[in-house]
Parts: structure tokens; C-alpha cells; sequence
């Protein structure tokens, strides 16, 4: 399944980009997620808890970065299974400066999904993912305006 | 001769106990000490096993046991061969890959069972299969039919060169020749989807182990009880007297039931003996969505030659057949399709070639139907497109290449699924027909209610569809009749029953021997200490075969009621009569014996009988037939078409069916009922979707849809008889023959229904989805 879409955040695109490579600031971001725990400068492992209709579980998972050109564009894999199924995807971002404080975001990935959450959740698993990602947006889009303000 | 029961509507024997719900199921089976089975099944269609970790799952509390494909050691056995591939066709490929118990080096499907876990109850087994940890390397999937057969796809088999499991060209007559002379060619490409069978009830098994009688009782939801009871015997090295297999009532069969032996089927009855206890596993829905065989993906490239006035000069069908990732049922669905391509038509030359692909999705054996919805369809849509290229009515054109009634038993030189010569033994097609077009008043709606709708912006359709259906195949079923002192008549038989009627029609053929009332016939089906030869229920053969093994036994018991009577009246046989339980001397009606009273005289317990005397008023005997019996029958319909949305409303459905003698009514309208509900399924509901990756993307109800009350018509149906020559009854099968022409007729009525589109439907399952789509597509030319 393909995920796209592309979102205007209120800073400039060096502070997204700290965000975005911040452990802490994903796992506040990222609805469901228990943990987040930096392995390395490029790989982050962590639980995240998904409810996609009538299916919910935690999902255990790695997510690697690379092809990072900062604070540009970055290669995203994520890798996560859990007693609901598997998921695997692969996404790029590109950030793209704006002016005025303005950065857009683009994003374009595959996520491949197996087990009960591809058999039973496939039909709500695009409009979830979808509200995931707008909520985990909206949410980072509101830290960077905040410490924007605190600094 | 005037039937009393035969031929009668006559409520079923055995509905009391069904509809009060005190019918036992196999989830009704309770033991005491019974332990229960969860099995973890795999997530992937395709990936390497690399190592499986059970300890935390042994550790939780309540779990007994927890097996792998490891720990059944030298036991751990590929199931058998079903069906092996036809000894009596030439230059045939045959890859023969069988499912196994437990997954011990590769998973070919999603849903293929890697350990079991034995626990006091189920709750505490399904937490157990969480808490295994299994290591894998996920594999590309085959899904695709055509992809699977290229050169550097993935492999199914590891072992075989490519993903073909077998390989089949039949031919009659020369097409290519033909071809040369034909005035119009049509070739079509035609895709038919996978769907399932979606029994209400789903499989489940119960084995008990009994070690202080060395015993083994398994009640099973199999179609064919007798051959699981001498492979189990065979595969735990138990003598066939050690197992007993029942086959108690069943919600559903329609045919994947009939697939053996599914991996349940061999771990449970292991894990038992293992250790000691009886074990208990019950498939839930979703299971049932991978586990459990299903059936129709299809793809055909399909010409037809035919002369300027619409003589079928010749057919050629090449074709691919999913199998799923193992083949244990052979080529009985595509030998099927092939020897359905042709329908009831008189076709001379006639080519087909199919080639068998393995595919990382579940198995693939028969379901209600069984290949032969997909030949169906296949003529009848190339009828329907020749009938438009060449100017001719769809009905006329039909007409035309009907095998005529003088010219049975016809024989198409192809070989079927019993590997027998496909001879169709009777026919008489048009007057099926013409009885379906008067029920639905053909001539009347075309000419005059056809054009008000459409004037009033309705787009209604009308559709008609004959086929043929070959039913009861061999080798042979079998039945014991006796009677016993109270007069009651008892019957075994070795096929299983799912809901057929079998208490009923065949106690009405046994009621016809012998003189008694219905009720008071009990059988008993599916139950091996009972009777012990037999096949199974499938092939729409259980009141063919089985129905004249019953009437053979019945006849003997009648000849040695009557002897018996005879010496006791005093009066020879052809001055008595058998009615009411009694054997009386027809012109002293007082003059008179019970059954019950012969019955005791036949088994003296003191005396001394005649040396040879077999005590008893009992009878076994057996039935085989040279070959099937080909039932047939038409549908009509006229259906409704909502522009906006593509739903559809099916205001009239017709069905003609000449299934030979009729033994009931009731569960003949019954089966024809049930039957075409499966056809509308498959013809606009149901399909089961894959991902590129072989995950199934629609395995639960909410998105799996069968039809529901509110999408069934009312079914008129209708009845010609024409008897069968192969057996004494006269019977033919009729258990598939609702669901077979559906979608052919679906696509014949929605073409007709949206008139004012260019439509050609060339694929099924349709929804109102993939409706849309095409009437976008031809916007879009």
C-alpha cells in the first residue's frame, strides 16, 4: 500500500529537522507509541500500540534512517511485528524551505502488512494510517511552534 | 409402478432434532480430562522456518504440551495422495506436492500451521501460541498465475524446476481444422476469482485416545469418514478396527470438507495417542478463511468456431488452474472444467490444455461446483457473444446446438474427473428450456414488459442459462438394511451427511422395499464402526450411489421378508403384500404378519435352523456405476441494475432441473435453493482478494460477503425427469446443480439489463464494485 501526502509546518527547516531526529520528540509525536529508545545515531527501536478497527495490538519494531542528507531529505524503514501481524515500510521525506519560517514536508512510502491486521483490518488500515500520520504531524508541527516560542 | 414414498414431499426425519437443537456437532463432544488445541499459523505465505522457540509458551500456566513438526519425529508424514492424476490420459505431468502435518523447513501459505499448543482450555492455548517465538525469513510470494509460471519466479516447491504442477491436453475431434472452416472466430480472454465455501459450520476435530482399550474415537467434520479412519490407522500404525471415526451432523460441507488429510486432521489424532487424552481443536472463522481449501481462480484463454448460421464448428480452451501451494486432490476441478467447456452441446472438435500452477495461497480442492461453474460459464458466455456478433437470439442459438435427445448416451471421447470416458448417459435439453422461459414468461417480458421498464428508465435484464452437471461418479458406496424386532427398519451407510436429507430421502427408498412408514426408517451415516466401505460424499453422488446401495439392500431384505412370510402365511409370495409394517395375504387382509414378528422368527434362539440359514431380516450390498450420471437443467432470472449504486435486485428466478427421479421435493428444492444462494456468491459477492505478497485481504465476514436474506429471490423451480440408464432408481445428482450456471446467467442479465452500454462480461465474481469499474472503462474508450 502507498502512503503520500506532504504537510506545511510553522518553522524553519533546521528546527524540524532536530525534531524529526529526536527520539523523544517521535515518541510524543507518533500516537501509540510506548517507546522509543535510540539504538544508534540511525536506528531507533521501540512499541507502538495500533487500533485499526476491530483489531489492536502492540506492534515491537525497528525504524532505520538513511540516505541522510540534513537537514534535506532522509530514507525511512521501519520494521515492526506483533501478536496482530507484521508491518514493514519504506518512506522518503523531503524538506523542502519555504521562506518565512514555512518548511513543506513531503512524504511518499510502501508499507506492506501481513497477519490479522492485512486480513481482517485492510480496509481501515489506509484511513488509519492517514489519521496517524496527520495526527502525529499536527502534534509535531505543535512542538516546533513551542519551542520556537520558548527559545 | 406407482411410488408410495419415493418421489414425495415429505418432511425431513431428522428437523425435529436439528431445529430444537438437540442434533450433536462435533464442538458438542465433551470428555471428561478433554484438553484443547490452539494451532500458531503463519503470518507469511512464503517464508524459510528458521527456528521456532516454544519454552515461554511450555511455561504458561495450563499448557500441557506443545508439539512441532520436530517433535513428531519419524511420524511426521506429507498427507496422501487424495486423487492420483488419470492412469488413462496420455503425456500427463503430474508434480504430486502434499500438504504436511506441522511446517518444518518452509510455509507455502499464509495460515499453514507451525506448532499446537495443548492446553486445559482454549483460552489459555490461543495466549500460548503468543507467547512461541518463531524466527523467519520472509520469501517473494507467488500469487500471480502467469508470473508464477515465468522463468526466475520465486518457487513454491523448492525442489521442482518451476511452479507447474501439472499438465494436461485433451482433445476431440481436430479444432484446428475446423477453425479453417469456420465463418466467425471468437476469442476471449475469461478470469474467474478465488472464493471460499464459507460453511456455516467451520471444521473441527475431536480424538480420544483410549490407551487401557487400545482405542482410538475421533468425531470429525469430514465428508468422507471411512477413508479417515483407514488413513489414521494407517498413519498411527493401528489396525483399522483400533479407530472409529464419526461423522456426527455437520453445518455444511460443499466440498472442502471432503479434502483429506487436513493438518488437524493428522496432528490431533497423534497428539492424543501421545498422550493419552482426548483433545479437542474447533477451527474459528478466520482459520476457516486460510485452513480451510477453496476454490475457481481461473484463467482462460477460450476461441470458438462457428458457422454464419451459429453451429458450433469447434471450441479450444487453453487455461491455468490455481492449486494453492499443494496438490493432494489432483486434477478432478480442471478435468471438471474441461468436461463442462462444452455444456450441453453437440461440439465435435474440441481442444484443451490446462497447466496447474502452485501458488503461495491456500489449497485448492473442490468447492460446490468443482470446475464445472468455470466450463459453464465459459461456453455459455462465448453463446452469448456469438449470438450478438452473428445476429442470432441467444435462445435460437442454443437451440441449434443442443445434443439432440436421439442421440444418448453421447460420448465426448475426453476423459472426467473419475477418469472414465465422459459420457453424457441421458439428456433431453430443450424441453428444460422451454419450461424455464414458460415459468418466467420469456415472451412476454421481452416483447412487452422489457420496453415499459425501459421507457420508464429502468434497466431490467432477463437471463437464461442451461448447463449440464455430471454427477454421481464412482467407485462405489455401500448399506446395510435390517429389520429389527420392534419393526423398525435400521440402515448404515459409510457416507456422511452435512445436510442433504439423507435420513429422510434415503428412508424413503428404504420405505419403498419394505413397506413401512418413513419414520420409522433409521440411518445412520458417517459413522465407521457402523459401516466400513464406502468413498464419501461428494460429486453430487450421495443419493446416486449411495441412494441405489440402499435400494439393492433394500430389495434383498424385501425378497427375504416375503420368503419368510410366505412359509409362515402359508401362501406363495405373489399373493402377499407388504404395507403398514405388515406382510399380508392381499385377498385375506386379516391374514397377516408384522415385520417385527418375522424379524424374531428370523433369529430363533433356541431350535435348530436350516444348515446355510443367514439369521435375520438383513442385507448388505454395494453400488457402482460404469459412470457418472449427467444431470442437467436451465435458469432463468430477470434482474434489476440501480445505474447509480450497481446493486442489483433479482425480481423472478426460474430453475428447471432434470435430475431423473426425484425422491423429494421438499430437499430437492432444498438443495437447488442452497445452491444457487453459493452461485449468487460467487456470481456477485464473493471473493477472496490477495496482496502481491499472498496475504489475504479479506478474511472475515465484514468484508468477505455472502449472500444474506436480504439478496436471495424467491426460487420457482421446476422439474422434468429423465431417468438415469445407469442405475436402478433412476437417480442423477443435484446437490451442485444450483450453483453451477449462476454466474453464466449473471453476466447474460446485467449484459441485458444495461443495454445501452457496450458491456461484455468476461470475469466472476462481479460486485457492484467491479460493475462501476467496467461502465468507467468503456466511458473512458
Amino acid at each position: 500500500m502507498k502512503i503520500e501526502g506532504e504537510y506545511t509546518f510553522d518553522g524553519p527547516r533546521e528546527d524540524l529537522w532536530e525534531l524529526v531526529r529526536d527520539p523523544e520528540v517521535l515518541a510524543t509525536c507518533l500516537p501509540g507509541t510506548q517507546s522509543v529508545q535510540k539504538m544508534s545515531d540511525n536506528e531507533y527501536a521501540g512499541e507502538i500500540k495500533v487500533r485499526i478497527g476491530p483489531i489492536s495490538g502492540t506492534f515491537s519494531g525497528q525504524l532505520f534512517v538513511t540516505n541522510e542528507v540534513p537537514p534535506v531529505s532522509c530514507t525511512l524503514t521501519v520494521e515492526g511485528k506483533g501478536k496482530v501481524g507484521f508491518l514493514k515500510g519504506i518512506g522518503n521525506i523531503d524538506m523542502i524551505d519555504q521562506g518565512e519560517s514555512k518548511t513543506l514536508m513531503k512524504y511518499t512510502g510502501e508499507v506492506q502488512i501481513g497477519g490479522k491486521v492485512a486480513s481482517v483490518g485492510q480496509r481501515l488500515f489506509d484511513t488509519v494510517s492517514k489519521g496517524m500520520t496527520k495526527q502525529g504531524l499536527d502534534k509535531l508541527n505543535g512542538i516546533l511552534q513551542t519551542r520556537r516560542t520558548k527559545n | 409402478m406407482t411410488k408410495k414414498f419415493i418421489g414425495k414431499r415429505i418432511v425431513r426425519n431428522e428437523d425435529p432434532q436439528l431445529l430444537t437443537g438437540q442434533a450433536q456437532f462435533v464442538d458438542d463432544v465433551e470428555i471428561p480430562g478433554m484438553l484443547h488445541a490452539a494451532f500458531l499459523r503463519s503470518d507469511y505465505a512464503h517464508a524459510r522456518l528458521l527456528s521456532i522457540d516454544v519454552s515461554k509458551a511450555c511455561q504458561r500456566p495450563g499448557v500441557v504440551a506443545v508439539f512441532t513438526a520436530e517433535d513428531m519425529g519419524d511420524d511426521w508424514q506429507p498427507g496422501p495422495p487424495l486423487v492420483s492424476p488419470p492412469p488413462t490420459a496420455k503425456d500427463v505431468i503430474f508434480n504430486s506436492r502434499r500438504q504436511v502435518p506441522l511446517v518444518k523447513d518452509k510455509i507455502r501459505h499464509t495460515g499453514e500451521a507451525i506448532a499446537v499448543v495443548i492446553a486445559e482450555s482454549r483460552y489459555i492455548a490461543e495466549d500460548a501460541v503468543d507467547d512461541i517465538l518463531v524466527e523467519l525469513e520472509p520469501l517473494e510470494a507467488v500469487v500471480d498465475l502467469e508470473r508464477g509460471l515465468e522463468a526466475g519466479s520465486p518457487l513454491v516447491h523448492d525442489d521442482l524446476e518451476s511452479n507447474l504442477a501439472a499438465h494436461l491436453l485433451q482433445k476431440k475431434g481436430d479444432y484446428e481444422t475446423a477453425r479453417q472452416k469456420a465463418d466467425l472466430v471468437i476469442k476471449r480472454r475469461i478470469v474467474i476469482g478465488r472464493g471460499a465455501a464459507a460453511a456455516m459450520e467451520n471444521r473441527g476435530i475431536v480424538a480420544n485416545w483410549d490407551a487401557k482399550s487400545q482405542h482410538l474415537t475421533i468425531w470429525d467434520t469430514t465428508q468422507a469418514p471411512i477413508p479417515i479412519r483407514n488413513g489414521t490407522a494407517a498413519r498411527l500404525g493401528l489396525s483399522e478396527h483400533q479407530v472409529r471415526v464419526i461423522a456426527p451432523f455437520i453445518g455444511g460441507g460443499f466440498g472442502p470438507k471432503m479434502m483429506m488429510f487436513y493438518a488437524e486432521e493428522m496432528v490431533i489424532p497423534w497428539v492424543s495417542k501421545e498422550l493419552s487424552r482426548p483433545i479437542k481443536w474447533i477451527e474459528d472463522r478466520r482459520e476457516n478463511f486460510y485452513a480451510t481449501t477453496q476454490e475457481r481462480g481461473q484463467i482462460h484463454d477460450v476461441e470458438i468456431a462457428l458457422s454464419s448460421d451459429g453451429y458450433i464448428l469447434g471450441l479450444k480452451d487453453v487455461f491455468l488452474h490455481d492449486t494453492g501451494a499443494y496438490d493432494p486432490y489432483g486434477l478432478t476441478i480442471p478435468l471438471n472444467t474441461q468436461c463442462h467447456a462444452m455444456g450441453g452441446y453437440d461440439i465435435k472438435n474440441f481442444t484443451t490444455e490446462v497447466s496447474v500452477v502452485f501458488t503461495n495461497k491456500t489449497l485448492v480442492t473442490p468447492v460446490r461446483g468443482a470446475g464445472r461453474p468455470q466450463g459453464i460459464f465459459i461456453i455459455e458466455r462465448l453463446l452469448d457473444i456469438a449470438s450478438r456478433e452473428l445476429g442470432i437470439d441467444r435462445i435460437e442459438i442454443r437451440k441449434r446446438n443442443f445434443i439432440p435427445p436421439d442421440a444418448f448416451p453421447y460420448e465426448h471421447k475426453i476423459i472426467d474427473q473419475a477418469f472414465a470416458p465422459l459420457i453424457l448417459d441421458s439428456g433431453n435439453y430443450l424441453p428444460v428450456m422451454e419450461k424455464a422461459l414458460e415459468m418466467i414468461g420469456y415472451e412476454e417480458f421481452v416483447k412487452e414488459e422489457q420496453p415499459r421498464l425501459r421507457s420508464e428508465g429502468k434497466y431490467v435484464g432477463i437471463g437464461i442459462a442451461p448447463f449440464i452437471e455430471s454427477t454421481g461418479v464412482g467407485p462405489y458406496e455401500g448399506a446395510r438394511v435390517t429389520v429389527e424386532a420392534s419393526g423398525k427398519i435400521s440402515v448404515a451407510t459409510g457416507i456422511g451427511t452435512q445436510g442433504q436429507g439423507h435420513f429422510t430421502a434415503f428412508a424413503q427408498i428404504v420405505a419403498e422395499q419394505v413397506g413401512v412408514a418413513v419414520k420409522d426408517v433409521r440411518i445412520v451415516t458417517g459413522d465407521t464402526t457402523e459401516f466400513h466401505w464406502g468413498t464419501g460424499t461428494f460429486a453430487s453422488r450421495g443419493a446416486v450411489v449411495a441412494g441405489n446401495a440402499i435400494h439393492a439392500a433394500s430389495s434383498i431384505v424385501r425378497k427375504k421378508i416375503l420368503e419368510l412370510a410366505s412359509k409362515v402365511l402359508e401362501t406363495p409370495i405373489d399373493e402377499l403384500e407388504l404395507d403398514d409394517g405388515l406382510v399380508r395375504v392381499a385377498d385375506i387382509p386379516h391374514k397377516s404378519i408384522s415385520l417385527g414378528e418375522l424379524a424374531l422368527l428370523a433369529n430363533p434362539l433356541r431350535g435348530a435352523v436350516e444348515p446355510g440359514t443367514e439369521p435375520g431380516l438383513e442385507a448388505t450390498a454395494y453400488f457402482g456405476p460404469n459412470y457418472g450420471a449427467t444431470a442437467f437443467g436451465t435458469h432463468a432470472m430477470i434482474l434489476e441494475v440501480d445505474p447509480e449504486t450497481m446493486m442489483i435486485k433479482i425480481k423472478r428466478y426460474v430453475t428447471v432441473e432434470d435430475c431423473g427421479t426425484v425422491l423429494n421435493p421438499l430437499i430437492l428444492e432444498g438443495q437447488i435453493h442452497g445452491g444457487v444462494s453459493m452461485g449468487i456468491g460467487n456470481a456477485y459477492y464473493e471473493q477472496l482478494h490477495f496482496d502481491e505478497n499472498g496475504q489475504l485481504l479479506n478474511a472475515s465476514f465484514a468484508d468477505y460477503l455472502i449472500p444474506s436474506a436480504t439478496e436471495m429471490p424467491r426460487i420457482e423451480v421446476g422439474h422434468i425427469e429423465t431417468r438415469s440408464s445407469l442405475n436402478e432408481l433412476g437417480t442423477k445428482g443435484v446437490g451442485e446443480a444450483g450453483t453451477i450456471p449462476v454466474p453464466a446467467l449473471f453476466a447474460q442479465a446485467i449484459e441485458n439489463a444495461l443495454y445501452d452500454h457496450e458491456l461484455e462480461i468476461l470475469e466472476m465474481p462481479l460486485s457492484p464494485n467491479r460493475l462501476f469499474e467496467f461502465l468507467n472503462e468503456e466511458k473512458s474508450r
